[in-house]
């Protein structure tokens, strides 16, 4: 007897394996990546009597096919790394297609406990299973359980142990697929075995029956042209005599089976034909009230989101800011030191501006936690597939681009709930284009300076919609270009309403934002303090620092009146010609060939510079090269300095750029993340980047010609 | 479609559509060893094909059908079926022989002499002085040559059937599940080519002889949400195009 097992945790979507999982893991979880691909892996483990288990959660797959990632996962899973137990979690209240998956396992052979979850619902719909019968036809022990309350998970544990002590038992039930299919099958496993093809932990009749599915990966197993050939003929010979494909009809034989176990061993007192849940879908998926209500539910999201989490961010920022003055008070007062420089405005401004995003992730995801666990998704899903469809994404992508409009990093991390790549790449592309909140700052510093009164609000308005116009132009460029194909087929369960559990909810939302902290965080820091270095180094020249100073002298010799107000221009004044000499400064300078036919000037790169680490630094730059100080949107005196300098049309066009460049280097760092590699990351900053040149060039070159706004 | 497709380049078209039934994927190779040809003519072909954007095609990469092309195809498939099925249920002659007269005459049939073969193919099934004892007693006919005079039997029988079948008529009617309209139930009769949704659809319970019903229309007219074995499943119509149920 080993004292160490692998358990993997196998079991359609919403069958309440991750509550399971939770329940018999606890916090004791790893979440990692399966190699090359995004799909998510997670393990915990636990110990039961002697026994250590390490608990791994498959995907939630309907079926065990090679036309799904995860599926593939999963299968690979069972069948290279062979846990010693897999326990495949069934919802009883939908018996049937749960033990679809349950009949593929069985005929991978591995050893099996089928574990009847949400066992209360099924008997409050009036189902009762003969157990033993069940479980003699799948060769598995069964054991209830009721995933929330965490009841049955020790006798689950006992069952676990003991398919493994004993492995798999006796013979397993086969199934029949019928005279013709089984005729091909016996054809092709005497051929698999002649040419002796068999790869090691595969039984020939799998192999057989998923070369006839028409199984990729299997197919890519099986190099003899001779198995080739036969698999074509038996495939083709099978569709002329069943009329349908043989894969249809394989699927088919096992559903035959299901049936034929259940008519024997299930039964069902009352047929409920409208539960609670229908009641509650006729409402919120009603064709008047669907679309208005998932709307309201939306913004409740929104505002929870982002006016809740608001304050927690201000006290977010002021406590970095508290940390930042106090290590800054450990230098004197005006010191140079390029350490406290780089403690206070590199790292503690960095890391601050990663955290600071934490509420409002944290809210964004328990919003998206309860949505999901509660099955209304899969309804928002269902209601905006039509519109989604059309250019080209999924049902799912909506929410994701939704949240856009908040934030983009939760936005693209959203995207997870879309399974199928291409589809989520796209989202995941075209979420920057949904102008987030750190924009707004900078709209409304620009609109009123430049702009009459009754003109603001259709201004905003406009750049919003241009956002939305682009995303879409975007999605359907990408779509029929590096993302051409078949978009993911909207079959999709629509699980009934569920409460969620708190522990459920928390673990869910916790994993996300736990991501977003680590990953995201190091990168973020580092192009922080590369930020840093950008706009500090070089160091002004001695001779600048001297003219400074000298001035601050004249000043307090001079006993001025308004002494204080003096001295702070020449800060300022200070600080405008430090970045001018530093590096970000330069390249702004060294820019400006390049933003020119935007109507920029190297003040505006500079500026641009400081908005790549995030988008609301933009104001405060401009404040620093205009010399203004201390600036926000509110700041009058900035807006004059920026209508002495700048049209209107320039105007536009400033707002424009940022709308459509990329909304900040967090953005970047999670796309790098969420698609696993830096080639999407950097297509999408370098696509968004000339995407905004060429709006914005188009914009003020065009208003130019026709004269406006000068 | 503007310029008709010439035969050989129909031909190139089905041969793409069946290797990507039967494998998934299609390379220039399949298809000449299908239509035992030169590879070089496969590449001229396929150029053409994509310049008529019924397929996209770029040289090593993966060839797919574009919409345009998948319903130009299925218009060939479907008309090889039709002449195929004539020749082979109507007429009885052997199934591989039949195949390669379908094979000739299906560039030079047009969309509308072949709506009216459908129609008399369907005819001969559903009338009642048709049917298959009708076409039985042709194929005795050709067999032994007999001409015999049970013409009074049969009439009676045909009169039989037509009762029968005037209630069976009355309680299934076959139809495409994409156009049950919410409420109504069916029994799943027959399950086109396995494109990836339909494959998804099989494996999610949506087998032959599974009772459906559809239960709602989303607020925009799509996707359609259908019940089946007890729980609810979303699908586009446009992807449940393949399916066919008897409405009850």
């Amino acid at each position: 007897m080993k004292s160490r097992l692998t358990v993997a945790l196998a079991g359609n979507p919403n069958s309440g394996k991750t509550t399971i999982f939770n329940g018999l893991t606890g916090a004791r979880q790893h979440v990692g990546n399966y190699p090359g691909v995004t799909v998510e892996r997670k393990e915990g483990t636990l110990r039961y009597g002697d026994t250590e288990m390490t608990v791994v959660d498959l995907p939630g797959t309907y079926s065990l096919t090679a036309y799904s990632v995860e599926e593939l996962v999963a299968r690979n899973f069972i069948i290279e790394e062979k846990p010693d137990v897999v326990v495949d979690i069934i919802d009883a209240s939908n018996l049937e297609r749960n033990l679809y998956l349950a009949v593929q396992l069985m005929e991978l052979g591995t050893p099996l406990v089928l574990c009847f979850n949400m066992s209360d619902m099924a008997a409050a719909k009036g189902l009762s299973f003969d157990q033993e019968k069940l479980s003699r036809f799948f060769g598995a022990p069964i054991v209830n359980t009721i995933g929330h309350k965490g009841e049955g998970l020790k006798e689950l544990l006992a069952r676990v142990e003991e398919v493994a002590r004993r492995g798999v038992q006796g013979p397993v039930s086969e199934i029949g697929y019928g005279r013709e299919i089984e005729a091909e099958l016996k054809t092709l496993v005497r051929l698999l075995e002649e040419e002796n093809q068999i790869p090691e932990g595969y039984s020939p009749r799998w192999l057989a029956l998923k070369l006839l599915e028409n199984d990729r990966e299997v197919g890519a197993l099986v190099s003899s042209p001779a198995i080739r050939a036969q698999v074509e003929k038996s495939a083709k010979r099978l569709r002329g005599i069943l009329g349908e494909d043989p894969e249809t009809a394989i699927a088919a034989g096992r559903y035959g089976f299901i049936s034929g176990a259940c008519q024997e061993a299930a039964v069902s007192s009352v047929e409920s034909r409208h539960s609670y849940s229908d009641k509650i879908d006729s409402v919120v998926t009603n064709r008047v009230l669907g679309i208005p209500l998932f709307l309201a539910l939306m913004f409740l999201v929104f505002h929870l989101t982002f006016t809740v989490g608001d304050p927690l961010m201000g006290l977010i920022e002021t406590g970095f800011g508290w940390l930042g003055d106090v290590v800054g008070g450990l230098w004197p007062e005006g010191s140079g030191s390029l350490l406290r420089s780089l403690l206070v405005d590199g790292i503690i401004g960095g890391v601050g501006g990663v955290v600071v995003f934490l509420p409002n992730i944290l809210l964004l995801f328990l919003a998206i936690s309860i949505l999901e666990d509660s099955g209304y998704m899969a309804r928002a899903a269902f209601i905006m597939d039509r519109l989604m469809h059309r250019i080209g994404l999924h049902g799912k992508s909506f929410i994701p681009m939704l949240i856009g409009f908040g934030c983009t990093v939760p936005a693209i991390m959203a995207t997870r709930t879309l399974e199928n790549r291409r589809d989520r790449l796209t989202t995941m592309m075209v979420a920057p284009l949904m102008s987030c909140g750190a924009r707004l700052p900078i709209y409304s510093l620009i609109i009123p300076a430049f702009f009459p009164g009754n003109w603001h609000a259709p201004l905003l308005w406009i750049i919003y919609v241009t956002g939305i116009v682009l995303a879409i132009l975007a999605a359907k460029l990408l779509r029929s270009t590096v993302l051409k194909g078949e978009s993911a087929p909207f079959v999709m369960e629509l699980p009934p309403y569920r409460m969620p559990t708190l522990k459920g909810v928390l673990i869910h939302m916790w994993e996300r934002a736990g991501i977003y902290l680590k990953k995201a965080g190091t990168v973020i820091l580092g192009v922080s303090v590369l930020l840093w270095a950008l706009t500090t180094f070089p160091r002004p020249s001695e001779a600048d620092t001297a003219r400074f100073d000298a001035a601050r002298e004249e000043i307090l010799a001079g006993g001025h009146a308004e002494e204080e107000e003096l001295l702070e221009q020449v800060d300022f004044r200070e600080a405008e010609a430090a970045l001018r000499h530093s590096w970000a400064g330069r390249i702004g300078v060294m820019m400006e060939p390049v933003i020119r036919p935007m109507g920029f000037d190297w003040r505006i790169g500079t500026a641009l510079i400081g908005a790549f680490a995030a988008k609301e630094v933009f104001v405060a730059q401009l404040g620093i090269v205009y010399s203004v100080g201390e600036a926000d949107e509110d700041s009058d005196s900035l807006r004059d300095k920026l209508r002495e300098n700048y049209s209107p049309l320039a105007a536009l066009s400033i707002m424009l750029f940022n709308l459509v460049s990329a909304p900040c280097m967090a953005t970047i760092a999670v796309t790098r993340r969420e698609s696993n590699s830096w080639g999407w990351a950097l297509l999408q900053l370098g696509g968004l980047t000339v995407l905004a040149w060429v709006v914005s060039t188009v914009v003020f070159q065009g208003g130019v010609l026709l004269n406006l706004g000068i | 479609m503007t310029v008709p497709l010439s035969a050989s380049l129909e031909d190139y078209l089905e041969a793409i559509f069946h290797v990507i039934r039967e494998k998934g994927e299609v390379r220039p190779g399949d298809i000449a060893e299908r239509l035992g040809v030169s590879g070089a003519s496969v590449t001229g072909a396929l150029r053409s094909l994509a310049g008529r954007n019924l397929i996209t095609y770029t040289p090593y990469g993966e060839i797919g059908l574009t919409s345009a092309g998948r319903s130009a195809a299925g218009d060939v498939v479907r008309r090889h079926e039709v002449l195929r099925d004539f020749f082979v249920k109507v007429l009885a002659v052997e199934q591989s022989h039949a195949d390669q007269a379908a094979c000739r005459m299906e560039h030079s049939v047009s969309r509308d002499i072949l709506e009216k073969f459908v129609r008399f193919v369907e005819f001969i099934d559903l009338c009642p002085r048709g049917g298959k004892l009708w076409l039985e007693g042709f194929s005795r006919k050709c067999d032994y040559g007999r001409d015999h005079g049970q013409c009074e039997t049969c009439v009676s029988e045909a009169m039989e059937k037509v009762r029968k079948t005037a209630v069976s008529k009355e309680e299934g009617k076959r139809m495409k599940l994409r156009d049950l309209k919410p409420g109504e139930r069916g029994k799943v009769s027959s399950i086109g080519p396995g494109t990836p949704a339909v494959r998804r659809m099989v494996e999610m319970g949506v087998t032959r002889g599974t009772l459906v019903e559809v239960e709602r229309v989303a607020p925009l007219g799509d996707p359609v949400e259908i019940k089946v074995m007890g729980y609810h499943l979303s699908l586009r119509r446009d992807e449940a195009e393949g399916i066919e149920v008897e409405r009850i």
